[in-house]
């Protein structure tokens, strides 16, 4: 009997550094560094997925590849699923250019320039400030059975400062954060650890959210979160593929009001950015939602195959975890409207602002999300500010609720999670005003 | 199938080289053999072997801590070297030694010696799994079964040398009906504990009830959350708030109510490192591990150190160091946290049970506030599940629902490092979605 041959096999090698340094009240906690090797190794044999991941894969070397085929080809015996890839463009976009490359800069300059923000947020009022910097550089590698191969550099860094205010037992914090892929970014930034200072303190006096239906204005960060959690999720191809996405079948539908345009764009410098998918496709902005109609889903090879209405290049992996569908920069389009238009529009109701993060659950079709704070809005106008307020509905109802899209659209990085791996992503929008939300707050 | 034991050599290199450069010196190593298979709708999509090794270095010079991980044993001087380095730019700190070796009276149980992570075993669980969930009317959208089997070596340069063995088999199924989800899991350290029947009836159960579900107008009512909901408030809430370093750093709620009765009278936590799937003799700074009182009667008794903490603020570690921290460092964490309070029929009266909540991460983790849609939640009475609810958000503070416990179940399940009940907690607000 002939031996078996995979019908396809790759390989993703990430070789990398991680700086981290943390800054509490004052002291340098940690500052250091730890070092990644890991691989993953897939091939298809008569049926689905055989994998194997290797840590420690630089001794590998050719038969420590051809052992782990092999092995990746034993596994995938197991399934019981034929996954078929359909054909895709390949290549890779250049890296964006480093303002300041981060590498060049010793780990004792950054810690000062950490402490340097990590000091700015000790204002009268405030008992704890926390600051930490994170960065990522390595060489990822890929080759396949079919003849690519691509090998490209990822850098990317940022840092975020937390401040506790207290007043007579009762405390409140807030929290910035910038990531970027552009380089180092930590120099002149005490002005956002006063901002995350200054909003704690203020936090303090703030009410706590009423709860119950009512007009909401989306700031852009928040706004962002809505495009990624209750749109994005739900657009994944594998969500698709397992039925679990109430977006399955629709394609062509008018999903949202008409001012909506939801768009996934990984080829955008920004924190999301893929120079080439983590299966070798290449990548481009994919419009999932234009002018209201659902005009994409986002795809791997795999799903593509079996699913279509939609576009490769969204697979990504964190490390040398399993490729899976995933967003990268999301954001809804400009529309243009003016912010008094969208206040105006709101009349009575409440502007929400900065994100603490969200939730889905596609099959449900059910998102949750919470903003950092927010102002009631009375006759038009912005008055007291209030804590602990968040919003959730279904998606399809929702989408149609906004009515109003500003043209003031911001980008915010940040971080995903889906099926146990963690992925950097940018989310933004403009201004959105969204009619009878459902939001949560302590008050009846 | 490899293990900490066949890299002893390599311990004790690292070490030798440490104890010349640093006045101590601690190494960690973890690896693990794991296989698993992904269920994608009823069919096996993907099937996965991991086999994993990391090396941790911490080195103490006139109280620098510095530290480094790496995946490659090939580069333990770069690793070294990296924690050295970092141990220069840290901020010295009151530091009074590793510890030394002590001998262990109890043993542990966490290794399933009959639990081979091969494909053949999980093959035959996923079998078992999805034959399990045939009958009901919704369909299978996926799902997997995990077999593993690891070890971990702490050694320091007083002489500690300590190992742990522990294996775990996994098991979990999604199921959808039109736009009704239901998920189940199991995790266990035996392979003969899984109990894959339970995981597909009860997932095929969730997604088949919920199918009929309707709104609810907002009303204020009192909530019984199961284990698996409240684990998540009592994770990201309750838990950061009794360790010792948000205690002393200013940024726990608990931080100036030690001895004081603040929650509910028959409330009680407590963490026993010796029973359970995170049961170790040792925690990540090789301290011996200890039963540890953090909330009786409800009152607050003790918060958790970790070694570093411990010295900086004039404590004594009580053995909750975990290796959670950033390059791979000790934090103070739980090994095998138990929740309980008065035992009570809590579905007797009428409530609403939630099964889950969408945004628990998203709470104010220091008020303790929280505001989350809940998931497959139903009212109940008389033990019995009536009218199950499609969407509802429920909004509270954990800390004041801890003062207003109505009751706890009999049973209780383990769910990763906790093993709690399901609690039910009087008065709290829920927005409706009924128009």
């Amino acid at each position: 009997m002939a031996t078996e041959e995979p019908r396809y096999y790759d390989l993703r090698h990430l070789v990398g550094t991680s700086t981290h340094i943390e800054i509490e009240n004052g002291t340098i906690e940690a500052a250091g560094q730890s070092f990644a090797d890991s691989a993953i190794v897939r091939a298809l044999g008569s049926a689905g997925w055989g994998m194997v991941i290797i840590d420690n894969f630089s001794e590998a070397g050719d038969s420590g590849l051809k052992q782990a085929i092999a092995d990746a080809l034993a596994l995938s015996r197991a399934t019981g699923e034929r996954v078929e890839l359909a054909d895709v463009q390949t290549g890779v976009l250049p890296v964006p250019a480093i303002k300041e490359d981060p590498r060049e800069v010793s780990l004792e300059e950054k810690t000062q320039l950490l402490a340097s923000i990590e000091s700015a947020a000790r204002l009268p009022g405030i008992v704890n400030t926390r600051a930490h910097y994170v960065e990522s550089e390595g060489t990822f590698r890929f080759m396949d059975s079919s003849g690519n191969e691509y090998q490209y550099e990822s850098l990317r860094s940022g840092y975020s400062i937390l401040a506790v205010a207290e007043k007579g037992g009762e405390m409140q914090q807030a929290r910035e954060s910038e990531h970027s892929i552009t380089g180092l970014n930590m120099r002149h930034k005490e002005g956002k650890a006063r901002e995350a200072a200054e909003r704690a303190l203020l936090l303090l006096s703030a009410e706590p959210a009423r709860g119950g239906t009512m007009h909401a204005i989306l700031d852009p960060e928040l706004g962002g979160v809505f495009a990624h959690e209750a749109i994005g999720h739900a657009s994944e191809g594998d969500l698709v593929k397992e039925g679990v996405s109430v977006l399955k079948g629709m394609m062509g539908q008018q999903i949202a009001s008409p001012v909506v345009t939801v768009v996934d764009d990984p080829t955008l410098p920004e924190f999301g950015f893929m120079p080439v998918d983590a299966e070798g496709s290449a990548v481009k902005r994919t419009e999932i939602i234009r002018n209201g109609v659902l005009a994409n889903y986002l795809h791997s090879r795999e799903t593509l195959a079996v699913v279509g209405e939609g576009v490769a290049g969204h697979a990504r992996a964190d490390g040398s975890s399993f490729p899976i569908v995933r967003m990268s920069n999301t954001f809804i389009e400009n529309g243009d409207a003016t912010m008094d238009e969208i206040l105006e529009g709101c009349k009575t109701g409440i502007l929400l602002k900065g994100s603490r993060g969200g939730q889905v659950d596609p099959g449900r079709g059910v998102f949750q999300f919470n903003a950092e704070y927010g102002y009631l809005i009375v006759d038009g106008e912005q008055r007291g500010m209030v804590r602990d307020v968040s919003l959730s509905g279904d998606i399809l109802s929702t989408m149609h609720n906004i009515a109003l899209c500003g043209k003031d659209r911001k980008m915010t990085p940040g971080y995903c999670g889906k099926g146990g791996q963690s992925v950097p992503v940018t989310d933004g929008a403009p201004h959105l005003l969204l009619k009878n939300a459902v939001v949560g707050g302590r008050h009846a | 199938m490899h293990n900490v034991t066949d890299y002893t050599d390599l311990v004790e290199t690292v070490l030798a080289k440490a104890a010349r450069e640093a006045d101590e010196a601690e190494v960690y190593l973890s690896v693990s053999d794991s296989v698993s298979l992904e269920l994608r709708r009823s069919q096996v999509g993907e099937a996965e072997k991991a086999v994993s090794w990391a090396m941790g270095i911490r080195t103490i010079t006139d109280g620098h801590i510095g530290a480094s991980l790496t995946e490659s044993p090939a580069r333990w001087e770069d690793c070294l070297r990296a924690a050295l380095a970092s141990g220069r730019i840290a901020d010295s700190q009151a530091w009074n030694g590793l510890p030394e070796p002590v001998q262990f009276s109890r043993e542990i149980d966490t290794f399933d010696s009959t639990l081979i992570p091969d494909a053949g075993t999980a093959t035959d669980l996923i079998t078992a799994l999805c034959n399990a969930a045939e009958g009901g009317e919704g369909e299978i959208a996926g799902g997997g079964v995990s077999l593993g089997r690891g070890s971990s070596l702490i050694a320091n340069t007083h002489g500690v040398f300590y190992t742990r063995e522990s294996t775990s088999a996994s098991a979990s199924l999604e199921v959808i009906n039109g736009t009704s989800t239901g998920y189940e899991f199991d995790h266990v350290t035996y392979l003969r504990d899984l109990n894959t029947e339970r995981v597909a009836k009860e997932a095929m159960f969730f997604a088949d009830y919920w199918a009929g579900a309707g709104d609810i107008e907002s009303c204020t009512a009192d909530i019984v959350l199961t284990p698996s909901a409240l684990s998540q408030l009592i994770g990201g809430i309750l838990m950061p708030a009794l360790s010792g370093r948000n205690v002393h750093a200013g940024r726990s709620h608990l931080a100036d109510k030690k001895g004081e009765p603040c929650m509910d009278s028959s409330f009680v936590l407590y963490d026993d490192p010796y029973v359970g799937k995170g049961a170790t003799r040792w925690d990540a700074d090789g301290v011996a591990t200890r039963k540890l009182d953090f909330i009786k009667d409800g009152t607050v008794q003790s918060f958790a150190y970790d070694l570093r903490t411990a010295y900086r603020y004039g404590e004594t570690s009580t053995g909750s160091a975990v290796r959670s921290g950033a390059g791979g460092a000790p934090a103070v964490g739980v090994h095998c946290l138990k929740l309980d309070a008065r035992r009570d029929n809590v579905r007797e009266e009428k409530a609403i049970c939630t099964h889950g909540l969408i945004g628990a991460h998203t709470a104010n983790t220091i008020t303790g506030d929280f505001s989350v849609e809940l998931s497959n939640a139903a009212w109940v009475e008389n033990g019995e599940y009536g009218a199950p609810i499609r969407s509802a958000m429920l909004s509270g503070n954990l800390f004041a629902m801890l003062a207003d416990i109505a009751g706890a179940g009999e049973e209780k399940r383990e769910l990763g490092r906790m093993t709690l009940p399901e609690v039910r907690f009087n008065n709290l607000h829920v927005i409706g979605k009924e128009q």
